[in-house]
């Protein structure tokens, strides 16, 4: 059946009226051009499989795979259609109709296999007994500095955080479309993580898991303002809103109260908090279409050095990645310099004076 | 139908052409309820492309269907014979801005929002403001003669076009109208284009007469428990000559449904109504205001609210701005559909027609609600039904025909701003009955091969039900 995920969405579909207003901020619209870009575009499209106007094929799939997930759309939209979970559907429906991309794929085998999206069996959290669950997820894992330093932040602040041997959260499986993957997974996390309150570090991680699982989760930024105290950096900066942060999590002012307490001059972009601009790394299109990711990406990092601030600091890993390449880029051609930092950088810098 | 991809592969290089069956798709769709099938779409991003075109096409017989944004709600878009799409958003230059003239010049994929963006330096703006602005392209606006919430001062789209360059169906190229407020040389073949829905040429450069930004502007929101009391208040504030720079009224059917989708919070009465002035000088400013304020508590208006601040004049009119999408969530299992979705009726009788709206529905066994830009006499509706159910459609269809009956019985007309299209094409040729010849001859005058945007206007299906296929899959 090719609609199994989507018919539990037909009056999502039906709610849709084409208005066309999630055109203004779609970042693959943006970049693409096309219509068949669009949010819209992709809606019309998962109607047309729904309703057996269209046949699935890879063309499709590779469409409706083209999507950040940064909810802009979603956001924009003034009949709130859930575009994401559509998508997610039909994803599934195309994954098991046999177009899921060998990357996709091989993402799905690796979390199966070694329980991080990398497949890489040396990425370890660092064990550790304490009295808060912290969930660091696969992006800070392959980050162990970066692990670290945030492990470190807590503890200065009086917290003993507890670090169990993780798996990843399963998000990209279900964002993938791999269903039954991550029905399997789902079990294991819920073994592992019994707990109802979690503090997780990577925004995306911390969405899904306050919106999948249903647990009550804070995401590290909450944590640390509540225990920050005040010091004075000097900076100036802007601050880059993650799309799962903002849109999903709606933890918009956190942040800019720690950069506050640190004495930090925010300057923000136009587009900033819940009509934040993607930074191009979600959805998967990170790994399935590495170009598209980088152009939107330098979208974004122009924006930031349009502000004038020498700083833009973000708390999201893959988001710190993907703008940090586009600086780079964007350096190289003389359109401007900027440095991409993590907030952890920066709490750790005041921190540890 | 076949189509020379080659030919149009170097006319627009390959990078500018679809033809997956997705795209296809896509493209045969707008937010009517209409949908179509393309055969190709092509973008274009040179008037010499739109020119190479048409040549082809119109040597070839084939449909050419000039497209913006796609946000029209009456299936302007939407192709009924296949045909080419030309998607015209990559023209999207703003080609010059002349202060000292009060005009720009713009390519028609040009976004309204972004235009008025890049006229805020100046201190100027384009005035109609659709309530798609955001991503509605001014060549789409012309196309539909568009407005919105400020056309009671400023008028419509045709009020603020003064020429443009149309690519005819032959490949011609023609400049029409001037560079000037105004022109009263022969035939106004630029206010022909305007409203034409690319039945006659495809605009690839317009002309736009600017207004000076005011310094003041004040919004106020009225709640009233008499939908009567309402519309007697806007047709008050037009007849004692106050100059409202939106006038604009919201029932309590678009009341519950930007509460409950977007939680705004508004008050739980029958009726809201919306009324801003503008200017130069704040004492006129507060002197309409006062004046309009005033009307509404004569006719029971009360819990009024004013504001010159512009992050409250935003939230009080935001649930207005985003009420077409909101009216999907009114309630669960209805979809809002743009049906009888525009119309235009005397001042004397908005809270006539309003009530009216109401009564039909009820009638048919439909959801309908009742707000527009009143101060412009423009009314909308949407019709709120389960699109799945084949008995909902027939009631809809006849609560079009009953809105439109009575339309034009008080002397009113079938589009005030969304244009003719398919679905309000039958209502349209009624009401234009006595000039249908007239308007045939023009078409056949100026694409004597029926080869731009046919089967729309006045060349419509007689039954908008059937004219194409339905977006929605009918049980």
């Amino acid at each position: 059946m090719a609609d199994k995920h989507l018919k539990d969405w037909k009056n999502e579909l039906n709610i849709c009226i084409r208005c066309a207003y999630c055109f203004e901020g779609c970042p693959v619209f943006k970049i693409a051009g096309w219509e068949t870009d669009s949010a819209r575009g992709k809606i019309i499209l998962a109607y047309g499989i729904l309703t057996g106007n269209l046949k699935p094929s890879q063309y499709i799939a590779d469409k409706i795979f083209q999507c950040t997930y940064c909810r802009d759309c979603s956001e924009r939209c003034s009949a709130k259609v859930s575009v994401v979970d559509v998508l997610a559907a039909a994803r599934a429906d195309l994954v098991e109709a046999g177009f899921a991309s060998d990357t996709h794929k091989g993402m799905a085998k690796n979390v199966e296999e070694t329980g991080n999206i990398f497949g890489d069996k040396e990425i370890k959290a660092p064990v550790q007994k304490g009295e808060i669950p912290v969930y660091i997820g696969c992006q800070y894992l392959a980050r162990p500095n970066q692990t670290k330093m945030y492990l470190k932040i807590l503890e200065k602040l009086g917290v003993k955080p507890l670090v169990k041997d993780e798996i990843c959260c399963g998000y990209p499986l279900h964002a993938l479309g791999f269903r039954k993957e991550f029905a399997e997974h789902k079990k294991k996390f819920l073994e592992l993580f019994p707990e109802k309150e979690i503090v997780a570090l990577c925004p995306t991680c911390a969405a899904f898991i306050h919106e999948d699982y249903k647990k009550n989760v804070k995401h590290i930024t909450q944590f640390i303002l509540e225990h920050l105290p005040e010091k004075n950096l000097g900076l100036k900066a802007t601050y880059h809103d993650p799309c799962d942060l903002s849109r999903v999590m709606n933890i918009t002012e956190e942040p800019r109260e720690i950069l506050k307490k640190l004495g930090i001059e925010l300057v923000e972009m136009p587009r900033n908090r819940k009509t934040s601009h993607c930074c191009g790394g979600g959805g998967g299109i990170l790994m399935s279409d590495v170009k598209l990711s980088d152009e939107i990406g330098i979208v974004r990092i122009k924006q930031a050095i349009e502000t004038g601030a020498p700083l833009l600091i973000t708390p999201c890993p893959t988001c710190e990645q993907v703008l940090k390449k586009a600086a780079a880029v964007v350096s190289e051609k003389g359109d401007g310099t900027i440095q991409v930092k993590n907030l952890s950088d920066i709490v750790w810098k005041a921190l540890k004076t | 139908m076949k189509i020379d991809l080659e030919k149009l592969k170097e006319i627009v290089g390959a990078d500018n052409i679809k033809n997956d069956i997705a795209d296809l798709y896509i493209y045969g769709s707008d937010a009517s309820v209409h949908k179509g099938l393309a055969s190709v779409v092509v973008r274009p991003t040179t008037i010499e492309q739109v020119q190479a075109i048409l040549r082809y096409a119109n040597a070839e017989l084939i449909p050419v269907i000039a497209r913006g944004s796609g946000s029209g709600m009456s299936g302007q878009v939407v192709p009924i014979d296949s045909g080419i799409v030309m998607d015209l958003k990559k023209m999207n230059r703003i080609i010059e801005i002349r202060p000292e003239d009060m005009l720009c010049k713009v390519e028609p994929g040009v976004v309204d929002d972004e235009l008025n963006r890049a006229l805020k330096p100046y201190g100027l703006f384009y005035p109609p403001a659709p309530a798609s602005s955001r991503v509605a392209t001014i060549g789409g606006e012309i196309a539909n003669n568009a407005s919105g919430i400020r056309s009671v001062k400023y008028g419509a789209t045709r009020d603020s076009v003064l020429g443009m360059k149309v690519v005819l169906a032959n490949g011609d190229l023609v400049n029409l109208g001037s560079n000037t407020r105004v022109e009263a040389s022969g035939y106004q073949l630029d206010r022909l284009m305007v409203g034409s829905e690319g039945t006659l040429g495809v605009i690839v450069e317009a002309t736009l007469l600017l207004k000076p930004l005011p310094k003041f502007r004040c919004l106020a929101k009225a709640s009233f428990n008499e939908l009567k009391d309402a519309g007697e208040s806007i047709s008050e504030i037009i007849a004692t000559g106050a100059q409202p720079s939106m006038l604009e009224l919201m029932d309590n059917i678009a009341i519950t449904a930007v509460n409950t989708t977007l939680k705004m919070g508004l008050p739980d009465v029958e009726a809201i109504v919306m009324f801003e002035a503008d200017g130069k000088v704040k004492e006129a400013v507060d002197a309409e205001m006062k004046l309009m304020k005033e009307i509404c508590e004569k006719h029971n208006g009360f819990g009024i609210e004013m504001s010159y601040d512009v992050a409250e004049r935003t939230k009080l009119y935001a649930g207005r701005k985003k009420l077409f999408a909101a009216l999907s969530r009114y309630q669960m299992g209805l979809s809002c559909t743009s049906l009888a979705d525009d119309m235009a009726v005397p001042y004397s009788k908005m809270a006539e027609c309003a009530s009216k709206i109401h009564e039909i529905a009820k009638r048919n066994n439909v959801v309908m609600t009742a707000y527009g830009h009143c101060g412009s006499g423009c009314m909308h509706t949407k019709i709120l039904m389960d699109p799945t159910k084949k008995e909902q459609w027939e009631g809809a269809k006849r609560a079009v025909e009953e809105v439109y009956d009575y339309v034009r019985s008080v002397g009113g007309t079938t589009s005030a701003e969304h244009g003719i299209g398919l679905s309000k094409a039958p209502a349209w040729k009624k009401e234009k009955a006595d000039s249908l010849k007239m308007l045939k001859a023009i078409k056949k005058a100026l694409d004597p091969n029926n080869i731009l945007n046919p089967h729309k206007m006045q060349d419509a299906p007689e039954d908008w039900v059937t004219a194409t296929e339905l977006r929605y899959p009918v049980e």
